[in-house]
């Protein structure tokens, strides 16, 4: 494997905290990551949070595209390599490279998500529990948790820099 | 008494009330934290006094009890929500003699006096933990529980398990004291 370019582009309303590890090639567009710790390219849409101890690692050659909206929770790792938009990957849940995410999905608590074949989660499917589960969101309260997600990101965006030092943004 | 577990002294803090804060910890905000004396910060911990409920003055984020222990690689921070359409953080109480083992993630909103919470735990967001509970090892409990006095809960999702002996407060305050004098610098340092 040839060594890792590290190439990052942030957008300038991204808020990217200084202890965040960035490997390869990532794009950030405007929204908040803090602290992920990924390797390959990588481009990251906007309105995403990423919290603490989180990991998302590129195990292809292709793009790794994750679209706008997401949660990505504390210590959760994430290596599929499409992720819609609007998803929560709760905390310490773990995602393997052979899933890819379409929209509105959620990955519960903790769960462990390994299928042998490549697979694409339908939207609206929710995955939980310990024996990983799986059943479809109706949809139910959306609009409210999307409101939320925006809320939160627009109060991290302010808060943050109070307290954290952050990465420069040097491209758009 | 147990042997005593011994740290290099370069690596805590210790303050004037006897709280040892690592100096591996990640404390963001710490004009927003409150610690009650004698409490332990293991390495690796996060704790977030940053995300605070904005408006103006001074907000207290994350406050803890005396004898209370947070695991390394532990990970504190507030619970937050919409509440009549404003987004907010919420502050996040604990109390005394509450001991936090390792790599456990607590976003509870609070947590009562002598409770035991054990290791890879999560705690959900604005879970209420009353007096000396127990929470068991790898145990998820989902947001917005309310965990009773004396109950042990343990699995995934968390459920009660059992009753805990009425000498709880107890063992725990005993055990919980007992870890901080054994807690202590190396001796050929002292």
């Amino acid at each position: 494997m040839p060594p890792i370019r590290d190439k990052f582009t942030i957008h300038s309303k991204a808020v990217v905290c200084q202890d965040v590890e960035l490997k390869g090639d990532i794009t950030i567009g405007a929204g908040k990551p803090p602290m992920p710790l990924p390797s390959g390219p990588i481009v990251i849409g906007s309105g995403c949070i990423i919290e603490e101890g989180a990991i998302i690692v590129n195990r292809r050659k292709e793009v790794m595209r994750i679209g706008d909206d997401n949660l990505f929770e504390i210590g959760c790792r994430v290596e599929s390599p499409t992720v819609g938009n609007c998803n929560t990957v709760c905390t310490r849940a773990r995602v393997h490279h052979t899933l890819r995410m379409s929209s509105y999905c959620v990955i519960g608590a903790g769960v462990l998500v390994v299928p042998t074949e490549d697979e694409m989660l339908d939207d609206y499917t929710t995955i939980y529990g310990p024996s990983a589960e799986r059943r479809i969101w109706s949809g139910r309260g959306k609009v409210q948790e999307m409101d939320l997600r925006r809320k939160h990101a627009e109060y991290l965006r302010e808060m943050l820099p109070k307290f954290n030092r952050l990465r420069r943004g040097d491209g758009t | 008494m147990d042997l005593p577990i011994y740290y290099t002294r370069a690596e805590y803090i210790e303050t004037d009330t006897g709280n040892k804060v690592s100096r591996r910890a990640t404390i963001s905000g710490p004009q927003n934290i409150i610690l009650g004396g004698k409490t332990i910060i293991a390495s690796g911990a996060i704790i977030r006094g940053d995300l605070r409920r904005t408006g103006p003055g001074h907000a207290v984020v994350i406050s803890l009890g005396r004898y209370c222990l947070i695991g390394e690689g532990c990970v504190m921070r507030p619970p937050y929500k919409t509440y009549r359409g404003n987004f907010n953080y919420y502050p996040m109480k604990i109390g005394d003699h509450v001991h936090i083992g390792a790599n456990s993630i607590v976003e509870a909103a609070t947590i009562g006096n002598h409770v035991e919470i054990g290791k890879n735990c999560i705690i959900g967001k604005f879970t209420i933990i009353k007096d000396c509970a127990k929470i068991a090892d790898n145990t998820v409990i989902p947001p917005n529980t309310v965990v009773p006095a004396l109950a042990l809960f343990a699995g995934s999702p968390g459920r009660f398990v059992e009753d805990l002996p009425e000498s709880t407060p107890e063992m725990v305050e005993a055990q919980t004291k007992q870890y901080y004098t054994r807690f202590q610098p190396l001796p050929q340092e002292r």
